[in-house]
């Protein structure tokens, strides 16, 4: 891992906040202040080329916030997203973010909103290929449209149908051949499985990852099922409330978190293969991104937390593969886990 | 056409779910017969009507006001008896039918148009624009529709030679109208796009780089057309009456083009002495148009209405 | 064993354009009392409907064909709807997945709490207000009394959960119908609602039927589970045997599908295809044409139910006939 890294995408101190406020009829009657929600708060982070970098965290935590800012639909309020080296902030024109947007693609959540409900599916996966003016209508775009359907798993022959006459997970393929049809890079695929049964969930994955492999696909993955970003990353990031809390690579903190965080997340997630086992529980709720805490923003739900915690803002440690922000790992606090996780840290620990 | 050739004609609409509601809402279908046999024959009036009613000269001073079923000084049969200018009546009606729903058509046309624009711009880029059209349309509505027609009508009378108003009569008639109706279809619009620009296959086309003109017109807007059209329908017999109303105060269409309003004005004076026919039965001949509109379209708005389906 | 719930030969069906489509399909299966019964299955496989059934609340289209859905010993599904209404809520009641659908938005968490526990049991309003006041703080609302005056819209997701859950403990249930009680919740929530539930079913010996498509949920609260698949019941055990070692291949099948958080750079096993939909089923065991160890009679015959370890499959694998045989 500590090769030089072909750097696809880079975020830099991204910040994404939005404006809140009642109306000004509103705050000028009651007297209210304008509130600001920090969604996403100085979020930094490489993807190297080819590979799974993982965004998990609870909902309102920012991590589709970021998935937006970098598919160019959400306009950050600080920072810079770089893309092939290329700052997309600095685009002026439709025209000049065409190869931008030629290269970077979107797969959303859900499969019944994604989809034009009034388009065929054939005109859904040309549009990416007709927009960027790849190929004319003709022949062989019809060509091109079964074959991508083809690729996906589906037959030549649902061009013509619409999208309701599919199921859940054929209109995830659906969205994966759009995806794909204009040969792009970078694939950014928020929560591409999460409203699916999990036989489907497992079709996808598996396209998904067939699909990495064949093309050299690199992908951005947002997702908040920890199993699935086990399965896929190579690379992950925990958020917590507009921040990363600790990133790095997947396997080093899957098997050996560092964040109080990060490790109470992974103790919660109940595993059908291990049946009511013992497991600390994550108390409290995520504040409001309103009045985000002082100091670190975990502190209130933390086991671990002192005055400091409250007070001063972590910065990002390295330790080994992994960034963590978190004072009580700077200062030795961190106390060690129970045997099953011990038993990871201790293998990967020798391998270090 | 037999009903499997029909079948066959309309392909996958016929197994969708709105014509399967359709075939079994007998009141449906009978709206729908009415309205199309009075469509066919207003805009087959020239071939139907025995007599020319926009002709003065076809018109026999000598033969007017006879009742329905009579017969002319010349010989000519009045099915429906003639108006106090010697009109057939029957000639009258179906001209005056088609004049109605050229108007109503049409006003619905410019309307709906109008507005459906006017509410995708106002409701996908938001702001100032917004603003704007919103207030503009808040302030039209403060106003009775009729009162607007008047208005315009009023206007446009005073602006222009009389000669050339009445030349115009029917574009200006059309104009005032679907000024009086855009503000439903804008607000409207504007609800549906607000919802649909957050939808996932909006973001979609924004990823790809599509352009925000060809986002509106081939992505948001077949989206919002099925409300669209349950008000069409509903506003045509509405634009409809307007027409007749501002036509019987005198304001509408001049009487030598006849519009099924025109003629119950006209026969209105003739009422209390006994010629009822000349207001009765273009009078009744609206209700029927309107009720069949009226009747259909509501149906319409529960056919598409997904929380009514059961 | 006595079973507090006991269906029988359960079968729904939905009419719809004058054609008839099986929903649920010769379902039967017993919860004792104090038990947590685990349904699973994927979308469409007719777990929800049959936790609909069971309270009484199936709407058209949608109506029970055949079969006995016995409470207590008593039947329950030929009650009129008044009878039904005075034991819903009082004897059986119901936590569904989205807490807003159960929650009135226009009255305060006091009043619906109260207006429940008077509509069922023989209170003043002193003593009603009471009672929801110590529902909230076993639910874990902090400052519960303050909390009796605010109204849902005023509360997070997961704080509106714990009130349904305070609600449907509100008159002392022997079963609660629990549909996807937390699907709508972040992991962290999820986990703590679970254990509430557990908690409290434990506490009180409530019977529970837990409708879910989530394994891990199962995982964490189910005595025993059963699986659904297009409408049948395909298989039922105790939750930590059937989780291990699995009879059913769709069983199977569903559990190799999820992905493993120990186990990474595996392919996750598949299962072909897709479930088949209502308006066209499948003959014989609905789930031959994606089985990978389908046998000829599986395509005409359907499955009976064979007793395989612990658990109850209906498969023809599990066939003693054919395994002896073989």
């Amino acid at each position: 891992m500590n090769g030089v890294k072909d750097t696809i995408l880079s975020v830099d101190r991204l910040t994404v906040r939005f404006d809140a406020s009642p109306p000004l009829l509103k705050r000028l009657v009651t007297g209210a202040g304008r509130r600001t929600v920090h969604a996403v708060e100085e979020v930094e982070f490489e993807v190297a080329r080819g590979s799974t970098f993982a965004l998990v965290g609870e909902s309102g935590c920012g991590k589709s916030t970021i998935a937006r800012a970098i598919a160019g639909i959400q306009r950050p309020s600080g920072g810079s997203v770089s893309f092939m080296g290329v700052d997309i902030a600095g685009f002026r024109t439709r025209h000049a973010a065409m190869p931008y947007r030629r290269n970077l693609q979107m797969i959303f959540q859900d499969p019944y909103a994604s989809l034009n409900p009034r388009w065929r599916v054939g005109r859904i996966i040309a549009e990416p290929i007709l927009t960027h003016g790849l190929m004319t209508r003709g022949a062989a775009l019809t060509a091109r449209v079964a074959e991508l359907l083809e690729t996906v798993g589906l037959s030549p022959g649902d061009t013509a149908k619409f999208p309701h006459q599919f199921s859940g997970g054929q209109r995830q393929r659906i969205s994966i051949a759009r995806a794909l049809a204009a040969n792009p890079a970078f694939v950014v695929c928020d929560e591409p499985t999460s409203a699916l049964d999990v036989s489907v969930q497992a079709q996808i994955l598996n396209l998904m990852r067939r699909l990495q492999r064949e093309r050299g696909l690199t992908y951005l993955l947002i997702s908040h099922n920890l199993a699935v970003v086990a399965h896929m990353a190579d690379d992950m990031g925990v958020m917590y409330l507009g921040r990363l809390v600790e990133q790095g690579d997947a396997g080093q903190i899957l098997g050996r978190p560092l964040h109080p965080y990060t490790r109470l997340l992974l103790d919660t997630v109940p595993d059908p293969r291990a049946p009511k086992r013992d497991r600390a529980r994550l108390a409290g709720e995520v504040p409001s991104p309103l009045a985000p805490p002082t100091g670190c923003a975990f502190h209130p739900r933390c086991p671990l937390a002192n005055a400091r915690c409250a007070r001063e803002r972590p910065l990002p440690i390295r330790v080994e593969a992994a960034l963590v922000a978190c004072h009580a790992v700077e200062e030795g606090r961190l106390p060690s886990r129970p045997p099953a996780a011990q038993q990871s840290f201790a293998t990967s620990g020798d391998a270090a | 056409m037999s009903l499997i050739a029909l079948r066959h004609a309309l392909g996958g609409f016929w197994e969708s779910d709105l014509a399967y509601r359709f075939r079994r809402s007998p009141v449906a279908i009978l709206a729908a017969l009415v309205g199309l046999a009075l469509l066919v024959a207003a805009m087959g009036a020239p071939v139907l009507a025995p007599y020319d009613a926009f002709d003065p000269a076809a018109a026999n001073a000598a033969d007017a006001r006879l009742p329905p079923a009579s017969e002319g000084m010349f010989g000519d049969y009045y099915t429906l008896g003639t108006d106090p200018q010697g009109r057939d009546m029957l000639s009258a009606m179906l001209y005056g039918l088609r004049t109605s729903l050229v108007v109503g058509l049409a006003s619905v046309a410019a309307a709906a148009l109008a507005g459906v624009l006017l509410g995708l711009m106002a409701g996908y880029f938001g702001g100032v624009l917004d603003a704007f059209i919103m207030r503009a349309a808040d302030v039209q509505l403060s106003f009775p529709a009729i009162l607007i027609a008047l208005l315009i009508d009023g206007v446009a009378r005073t602006a222009m030679p009389a000669a050339l108003h009445a030349e115009l009569a029917v574009p200006i008639l059309i104009a005032a109208i679907a000024a009086s109706f855009w503000v439903q279809y804008a607000r409207t619009v504007r609800g549906l796009v607000l919802v649909e620009r957050g939808r996932d296959y909006v973001l979609a086309a924004k990823v790809t780089g599509v352009s925000t003109p060809r986002i509106l017109l081939s992505h948001i807007l077949p989206n919002v057309l099925g409300p669209v059209l349950v008000i069409a329908t509903i506003n045509l017999a509405l634009a409809i009456l307007t027409e007749s109303t501002l036509s019987f105060l005198g304001v509408g269409l001049p009487s030598t083009q006849p519009s099924l309003g025109s003629l119950v004005r006209i026969g209105n004076e003739f009422v209390f002495s006994g010629d009822w026919w000349i207001s009765a039965l273009p009078g009744l001949l609206l209700v029927l148009l309107s009720l069949s509109v009226n009747i259909f379209g509501d149906w319409l708005r529960d056919a598409l209405n997904p929380k009514l389906a059961s | 064993m006595s079973a507090l719930l006991k269906v029988e030969g359960l079968r729904v069906e939905i009419a719809r354009r004058g054609r008839v489509m099986t929903a649920i399909d010769d379902v039967s299966f017993e919860i004792a009392a104090g038990e947590i019964l685990g349904v699973v299955g994927e979308s469409g496989a007719g777990k929800s409907v049959t936790g609909t059934a069971v309270l009484g609340l199936l709407e058209r289209p949608a109506f029970q064909a055949a079969g006995r859905i016995l409470f207590d010993g008593r039947r329950i599904d030929t009650l009129d709807e008044d009878a039904m209404r005075a034991l819903r809520g009082r004897e059986i009641a119901a936590v569904f997945q989205d807490p807003l659908t159960s929650l009135d938005p226009l009255m305060t968490i006091g009043d619906q709490l109260t207006e429940t526990i008077r509509t069922h049991l023989d209170l003043t309003q002193a003593e009603a207000v009471e009672r929801a006041a110590r529902l909230l703080a076993e639910v874990g609302i902090p400052a519960p009394r303050e909390r009796l005056a605010s109204y849902p819209h005023e509360m997070s997701g997961g704080m509106r959960q714990r009130v349904v859950l305070a609600l449907a403990f509100s008159c002392e249930p022997r079963l609660i119908i629990a549909d996807e009680p937390t699907t709508a919740l972040d992991v962290s929530i999820q986990a703590q609602i679970l254990d509430l539930l557990r908690a409290m079913c434990r506490e009180r010996g409530t019977a529970v039927m837990l409708v879910t498509h989530d394994m891990g949920v199962i995982a964490e609260v189910a005595d025993r589970v059963a699986v659904m698949y297009a409408g049948r019941l395909v298989e039922v055990g105790p939750t930590q045997s059937l989780l291990a070692e699995a009879a059913h291949p769709y069983t199977r099948g569903l559990m190799g599908s999820i992905p493993d958080m120990h186990r990474r750079d595996v392919e996750l096993a598949q299962i072909p295809g897709s479930m088949p939909r209502p308006d066209a089923p499948v003959p014989g065991c609905a789930f031959h044409p994606r089985c990978g160890q389908a046998l000829p009679r599986c395509a005409v015959e359907r499955p009976l139910t064979f007793t395989a370890g612990a658990s109850e499959v209906a498969c023809w694998l599990a066939d003693p006939a054919a395994r002896s045989a073989a």
